[in-house]
């Protein structure tokens, strides 16, 4: 077992619902996307991105509008649809709820080897 | 200096380098190779290159710059290597794929390897999922084409419809049993498919893997280096063999209905097709004049067809599914498509039959008479004319043949005929005919009995009959019937020839005095009854009686007496003469002459 491919795991698990949440508030086209996530380390490469997308648009979570662009090719701008925001908040709790399972547990842990 | 390309990304013009050029298709196609189109392969790439496009954009200060290799090098770094696109996907998977890299043999899959294909790769596809050379699958198939009928042809159709093609390296790795892991995707694409017999060795060497995985672990028994897990091991492996013959009683319950399947919708298909070369086949024509509903009988025979065909063409199928995990989906639409078709079918048929069997709602006689100057004390001879129609006239049923009459029309013929005799006090005879048919409504059921043609000639005091009724082809056969009742004066005498008898009734009953029996004799006509002077007289031979006698050791037949003594016969007479035996005396008369015997016993 690699170290790097339990850590890219771990990230990816997450990836999905970090994308809806950057969709929380506004739409956004790709780069945007891109930026928040590498910002937050979440993303090393931009690659891994674009099957999530469609595969969550095609989940009827996301929907895109094109928009004209003054530097390069039409952006997809993404948003939640209805579907979408259930689901976000529903792996809002979930998310929570781990939050709290994983520090409990790893809290123990350290406990136990002091 | 470099030669430079113009490429359109996400409809941006840009110049490249050919180098650079050649680099970015080589990434592009190993990107697209890592999905399949279920993934939504085409609008993930072109996301893709409208995102190279942009990083690109980017990139470049003014249009005339030209994009070199270290450009597409950074994007590249940017948006990862293919991998990146592919193990998130498995992450993502909605059915987790249970250990995947452990059991090499279970992620084989069926594809089409059109890379090697003939026709449609379906050969070679299956000597990837068998492990064989695709020379004695394609053997199998030629034998099969020649051997049974063409269901060779069928099966690969069939085989070439459902099983996907190998499109994407990792469909292809699968094919082949190989891991779908990246440094195998990207040795596939370097080596382009170029060389067949690499991928057969490798899949060759794939299944002797598996198939001495048992034998290995033994192996690692005797070596003692790990007793620990040997136990384990024998465990692991009877869990093997069990899971194993769990499988191919599966994929033997598979072939049964591949086989059932098949071999049912090819003798439909061979059906639909000699049917429809109507006039062909003598079946056709029957059903063509049974068909009194007028149903249209290709619509008829379709929707059998349809109504057959299509749950065999399911068994089949589920029988191909489960020999084969990954097999191609015919689709919802297709399926509902089928049902549908398969219920319409079932409707239509049910249609036909209550249309048809609506034809026979009303049996309505049509009565011809005719007068026959038959008076008291005459005789009247009754015939009926030989025919070459039905050759053996004794069989006489409901049989119908079709031939062309003297006009050219098709006709049906029949012999239905009953002919009943009565009294009557009338002084002249009447020849009745009742011509009967089966119609849809009173009128129509009379209209057609009225079409049925019969013959008859009265010459002098002979009645000849024709043997047989007909109507035309197009008033369809439909239970005609003809019932003939002569009237006959009391007083006047009636002889029928042989040729009658199959057509009398058997027995005599209230309005028939005359039975078959009473052929060929002169029949004097009483009230309701016949007086036969010939008739008692003419004891016919080799027939069976038996005189009951109320003790058991005497017996009358028609053999003779016979008169037995605790089971030995005392006293016989038959055709042999008379024989008495007692106890000590026997005395026998037969064509020899007298013979009186006796045993003096001993004392």
């Amino acid at each position: 077992m690699k170290i790097e491919n339990t850590k890219a795991q771990m990230r990816k698990g997450v990836l999905e619902f970090c994308i809806l949440s950057v969709l929380k508030d506004e739409d956004a086209y790709v780069a945007e996307i891109l930026d928040t996530l590498k910002d937050a380390k979440l993303l090393v490469v931009e690659g891994t991105i674009y099957p999530l997308l469609t595969r969550l648009k095609n989940a009827g979570l996301l929907n895109y509008r094109w928009e004209e662009s003054t530097s390069g090719p039409p952006r997809k701008y993404y948003g939640l649809t209805e579907t979408g925001k259930l689901f976000l908040n529903e792996l809002n709790t979930t998310w929570s709820e781990l939050q709290n399972a994983v520090n409990i547990v790893t809290n123990q842990k350290a406990n136990k080897n002091e | 200096m470099n030669k430079t390309v113009n490429i359109n990304l996400a409809g941006i013009f840009f110049h490249i380098d050919e180098d650079a050029y050649l680099k970015l298709q080589r990434y592009l196609d190993a990107i697209k190779r890592s999905f399949t189109d279920s993934q939504g392969r085409a609008e993930i790439i072109a996301d893709i290159e409208a995102r190279i496009a942009e990083l690109f954009s980017e990139r470049l200060l003014n249009e005339r710059q030209v994009i070199g290799v270290k450009e597409v090098d950074e994007v590249i770094s940017i948006m990862g290597q293919p991998e990146d696109y592919l193990v998130d996907d498995e992450i993502f998977e909605d059915e987790p794929q249970s250990s995947s890299t452990q059991t090499s043999r279970s992620s084989k899959k069926l594809f089409r390897d059109t890379d090697n294909s003939y026709i449609g790769g379906v050969s070679a596809g299956l000597a990837h999922y068998f492990g064989i050379d695709v020379i004695w699958i394609r053997l199998l198939l030629i034998l099969l084409v020649i051997g049974a009928f063409g269901t060779g042809v069928l099966l690969y159709i069939l085989l070439w419809i459902l099983v996907p093609e190998a499109k994407t390296t990792a469909e292809k790795l699968m094919m082949t049993g190989e891991p779908v892991n990246i440094s195998n995707i990207e040795k596939k694409i370097k080596d382009g498919f170029e060389t067949v017999s690499e991928t057969v060795s490798g899949v060759a060497k794939n299944v002797s893997d598996s198939v001495s995985d048992a034998a290995k672990k033994v192996d690692l028994k005797n070596q003692g280096s790990k007793i620990k897990s040997s136990s384990r091991t024998f465990f692991d492996t009877l869990a093997d063999v069990i899971m194993f013959f769990f499988k191919l009683i599966a994929k033997f319950v598979g072939i049964i209905l591949i086989l059932a399947g098949a071999a049912s919708l090819i003798a439909l298909i061979i059906g639909l097709f000699s049917l429809s070369l109507t006039n062909v086949i003598p079946g056709v024509e029957f059903l063509e004049n049974v068909n009194a509903g007028n149903s249209p009988l290709w619509l008829a025979t379709l929707l059998v067809f349809f109504a057959f065909g299509i749950p065999f063409f399911f068994l089949f199928y589920l029988g191909l599914k489960i020999l084969i995990n990954n097999l191609k989906s015919i689709g919802k639409i297709a399926k509902f498509t089928l049902l549908g078709i398969w219920l319409i079918s079932i409707i239509g048929i049910s249609i036909i039959a209550i249309n048809e069997a609506s034809e026979h709602a009303f049996t309505e006689r049509y009565i011809e008479k005719n007068p026959i100057r038959i008076k008291a004390n005459d005789t009247l001879i009754v015939t009926v004319s030989e025919n070459n129609l039905f050759r053996n006239k004794y069989n006489h049923n409901n049989e119908f043949k079709v031939k062309t009459n003297e006009n050219g029309e098709k006709t049906i013929y029949m012999n239905d005929i009953f002919i009943n005799v009565r009294s009557t006090t009338d002084s002249i005879a009447t020849l009745q005919i009742n011509k009967w048919a089966d119609g849809k409504t009173y009128e129509k059921a009379l209209a057609r009995a009225e079409k049925i043609d019969f013959h008859f000639e009265v010459n002098d005091s002979n009645l000849i009959l024709e043997s047989f009724y007909s109507t035309l082809a197009k008033n369809k056969y439909s239970n005609q019937d003809v019932t003939i009742v002569l009237y006959l004066p009391v007083n006047s005498v009636v002889y029928f020839t042989k040729s009658t008898e199959s057509f009398l009734n058997y027995r005599t009953h209230s309005n028939n005095i005359v039975s078959s029996d009473q052929v060929n004799h002169y029949l004097k006509i009483d009230h309701d009854r016949v007086i036969c002077d010939t008739c008692d007289i003419e004891i016919e031979e080799d027939q069976d009686f038996e005189i009951e006698v109320d003790m058991p050791d005497v017996k009358i037949n028609n053999q003779g007496i016979e008169v037995k003594n605790n089971g030995k016969s005392v006293l016989k007479v038959d055709e042999n003469g008379f024989n008495a035996e007692s106890e000590n005396i026997k005395v026998k008369i037969d064509s020899t002459g007298i013979n009186i015997s006796s045993e003096a016993q001993p004392k």
